[in-house]
Order: structure tokens, then sequence, then C-alpha cells
């Protein structure tokens, strides 16, 4: 949630006749800041994901995930951040790299960038489940690969529908397995 | 008349001596030396301006201060023209090396192709007359590279391996680009020498793909754990990495002429990717087998009846204090 507050004087003639103190006023309270037609196009692989909406590359949205998966790991007892931060940028990184090469109309850093961090909100609720349950038994290894095959599908589906590559999804789906595989191994160990 | 001359004379010279007493004859060298002193011009220098006068001085330093403008606009100048030179140069490198449009054609791939590529990876063809064909492409031992990275990461997460200059991702990206990289240029060297026609794209693509078989291992080392010994890793070594092995050094045969060249390069391709595999199990893996070795050979787990821990442990210190008494008295009897 974000929300923007804002003081200002001068209000209206009134106040300034009646020489009362300058009040402060509430400007805007926004809580949409996440994207909800992202989140609901990662929370369900299946659905055809519509290539307008991956023009909008917003960043708070992926922001707010990274931190929801390092609180989630920090409550577990694993103080993570900087590992997060680290692998994230080297992912993000090389799948830019690695669609810029297959695609024909290439892609930005920010759509990269924007998309993996969306697509990382299964990871989040792993995260939180490694809190309840431990996921280094049977249990666990089920957790991990149903949480790394929902967001490199999810991925996957989304910067295919936005660079037109139906052909080669699961080309664009292995690496962004790859990438959350790490991010896997950092909840589960 | 003559006294009134020496009168006249005389009166001179007082007055003589009169302006020599307001200016004397006799140089006072301490006021000299103390002129010197205060004055901070050196040997070299002569200040003008007292001599010369006014108006010439002005002249002069408006002639200085012209020149010094020349002289910082010619410098200026230059430096733009070396920076423009330079910013071209820079550009016209980027745009003919770091073109990223240049590996764009290696990249364009489908599915079923890398994974009939994988697959063959592992199924040697005997080697003819005719060349085997070597794919140009880089997706697929880029994945396979990436996969290893993976896998060793995961290999060391679970061994409990630890880096001590570094980090693990770091360590698994080194090993693993530098082998590729490493061995296949040296690999084309050897071709180079040998007169092997293979292009640098091509043993990129074959030594990539070769590593398939190295994941196979790495994968079900990791999650089959035996203890004791390593028979199931040789196998595994054996099988996945002599078939991958055989693989690469049929098609280097069928693209090389002469026995002895033959046999170079075959023997070290083998002898690379062979030892690559021991390395990345005994350096990173080796940890599990010694942990479950030391558990095993506790003699708290084989001693028939059970005793209670304070016991075992007091026997156990008793013990080490008796052994410790001992070889403090053999030190100081030598």
């Amino acid at each position: 949630m974000l929300i923007l507050i804002c003081k200002y004087n001068n209000v209206c003639q009134q106040c300034d006749s009646d020489g009362s103190d300058p009040s402060a006023k509430w400007i805007s309270f926004r809580s949409d800041v996440l994207n909800t037609s992202k989140t609901l196009a990662v929370l369900n692989p299946l659905k055809q994901a519509d290539h307008t909406i991956m023009q909008d590359t917003d960043l708070a949205g992926p922001l707010v995930f990274c931190l929801a998966f390092g609180g989630s790991l920090m409550l577990a007892g694993k103080l993570q951040f900087g590992y997060i931060y680290g692998i994230g940028v080297v992912g993000c990184l090389a799948v830019y790299a690695l669609l810029n090469l297959m695609s024909m109309t290439g892609v930005s850093a920010g759509i990269t960038v924007s998309v993996l961090g969306y697509c990382l909100l299964p990871m989040v609720i792993l995260s939180f489940s490694s809190i309840l349950l431990s996921l280094q038994g049977i249990i666990g290894i089920v957790l991990v690969c149903v949480a790394v095959v929902w967001c490199s599908l999810s991925a996957s589906k989304l910067f295919v529908s936005a660079l037109e590559m139906d052909q080669q999804q699961l080309l664009v789906a292995y690496p962004c397995a790859l990438v959350y595989g790490v991010f896997a191994l950092l909840t589960v160990f | 008349m003559g006294e009134n001359s020496v009168k006249v004379k005389m009166a001179d010279t007082s007055t003589w001596r009169n302006q020599e007493s307001k200016h004397p004859a006799v140089v006072d060298l301490d006021d000299m030396e103390m002129e010197i002193v205060d004055k901070d011009d050196s040997d070299y220098e002569t200040n003008f301006s007292d001599s010369r006068p006014p108006q010439q001085s002005q002249q002069k330093s408006k002639e200085g201060v012209y020149l010094e403008d020349m002289r910082k606009r010619f410098q200026d100048n230059v430096t733009s023209m070396m920076w423009q030179a330079g910013s071209q140069q820079a550009k016209k490198a980027w745009s003919i090396y770091g073109n990223i449009d240049i590996l764009r054609p290696y990249f364009n791939v489908e599915p079923h192709e890398v994974r009939s590529r994988l697959m063959y990876s592992l199924f040697p063809q005997k080697p003819t007359d005719h060349r085997q064909r070597v794919p140009r492409e880089l997706y697929g031992p880029l994945m396979v590279i990436f996969t290893m990275i993976a896998l060793l990461l995961l290999q060391m997460k679970t061994a409990d391996h630890k880096v001590e200059e570094g980090t693990l991702m770091g360590t698994a990206f080194g090993v693993c680009f530098s082998y590729w990289i490493g061995a296949s240029s040296f690999v084309w060297f050897l071709c180079y020498v040998c007169n092997c026609h293979m292009t640098m794209l091509q043993i990129l693509s074959m030594m990539g793909y070769g590593l398939f078989g190295h994941c196979i291992v790495i994968f079900l080392g990791t999650i089959i754990h035996t203890s004791h010994d390593h028979l199931f890793f040789y196998i595994l070594w054996a099988v996945f990495g002599g078939i991958s092995t055989l693989r690469m050094v049929c098609i280097v045969i069928s693209r090389t002429h002469g026995q002895t060249q033959r046999m170079f390069i075959g023997g070290a391709i083998a002898a690379l990717h062979l030892l690559f595999l021991l390395y990345l199990h005994f350096a990173y893996h080796q940890v599990v087998e010694d942990l479950s070795q030391v558990f095993d050979h506790m003699p708290a787990i084989n001693h028939p009846a059970p005793q209670s821990l304070p016991q075992t442990l007091t026997e156990t210190i008793v013990e080490q204090a008796v052994q410790g008494n001992n070889s403090v008295q053999h030190i100081v009897r030598s």
C-alpha cells in the first residue's frame, strides 16, 4: 500500500479571513499499486494472457513481492535479502540477454524485470509455507517442483504473449525455471 | 689675493665636507646587506616595470594575456578533437564486436531440435569417411551449462560445502564457464595444429552438449547417496561420461586425417571430459561421504550394551586425559 500525503497552505478565502491555521488535507489515497491484471495472470498460468498486459512496466509490484519473499525467509530464520537481490539481478540480466537474442523484436530490461518480479508470487507463497512445514522431505520436494513449474509457466506465458514467440514457449520457460529453481534453493536450504 | 683664494678654497672644502656628511663616500656594508636581504627577487629576475615606461608595460601585459588565451583555446581544441576521434573509434569497435546481433542466428532453434540434439549427444556414431555434422548452435550448450551450475549449487548445498573466499554461486559459475570456454579453446588450438576441420563455434556446441552426461551423473549422484564407497559414482562416470566422450571423439575422428593426429585430439578430449567429471564429484561431493564414514565408525554405535550418556562422556574424557598424559610424559623423557 502506498499512501500519499500532501499538506498545503492557503486553503480558501474563508480560512484566510478567519485567520485560522493552514490545514492538512489528504490529497490521494492509492491502494492499487499492484497491477491486479498481471497478478491474476500469474495466479492463473493456464489462462491466455493479453499481449497488451506487458506494455505497462511497473516495478512496484516486483519490489513488493521481493520484500515479501525476503520477509518470509526472515520469519523462517534466514536473512537473505542480499542473495535475493544478487540472484535477481543476475537472473534478470541473463533472461534479458537470452530473450533479446531469441526474439525478433527484442525486449526491454523493464519488461524483463517486471515479468520476473510478478511471477515470483508463487515462490513467495512457498516461502510462507516453509515457516510452517519443513521443505526437505517428500512433501517439500513436491511443493518446490510445483512452485518452480508454476512460476516458469506464468513467466514464459507473459514473455511469449508480449514477444509473439508461441512456438518457443518451452525454450523461454526453461531458463526461467532455472532462475526460480535457484530462488527455491534459497527457500529450502 | 692669495690669501683670499685660499680662503675660498677653504670655504669650498668646507662645503664639500658638508656635502660629504650628507652623502658620505664611505660605504656601510651592513646597510647594503640589509637592503639585499629584504629583496625577494632572484638573481635571474629583473624588474623591468621600474625601468620601463608605464605605456609599454601595459602593452606587454596585453600581449601576454592574448598569448595565454591562444594557448588555452588551442589546448581545448586538441582535447575535443582527440575525444571525438577516440569515441568514434570506440563506437566503431562496439558496433563490430559488441553487437549482440552477431550471435542471433545461433539462438534460432526449435524445442524439438534441442531435444533431439540432447538425446544424440549420448549416442556415439561410428566414424566413417563422411564428416559427422556438428550444429552451430549456442542455446542448447548454454542451457546445459546453466543446468550444471544449478546442479552444482544443489550438490554444494546438500553437502554443506563452504567456500572460504567467494560465494557458492560464483564458484559454480567460474568452474562451469571456465571449463566450457577454456577446454573449447584448447581443443580449438589442437584442431588447428592437427588440421581438424572444426570451427570454434562447432567445438563450443559439441563440448556444451557433451556436458549433458555430466549433468545426469551429478543429478543422480546428489539425490542417491551411497556411503563407504564410490562404486555407484564410478559406474555412472563410466557409462554416461564414457558415452558422451565417445560421441565427441567419433565426431573429431571423422573430421581429422592421420592416425597420430586423431589419437592426439581424441586422447585430449577424453582426458579433459572424464577428469572434469571426477573433479566435480570429488571437489564438491566428498564431504557427504566423509560424514557418513565418521558416523558409521563411532564407537558408541558399535557398543553392544546401551550406556547412559553421562557415563559414556566420562569414559571418553578420562580416556583422552590418559592419552594426553602419556604423550606429555613421552615428550619430557625424550
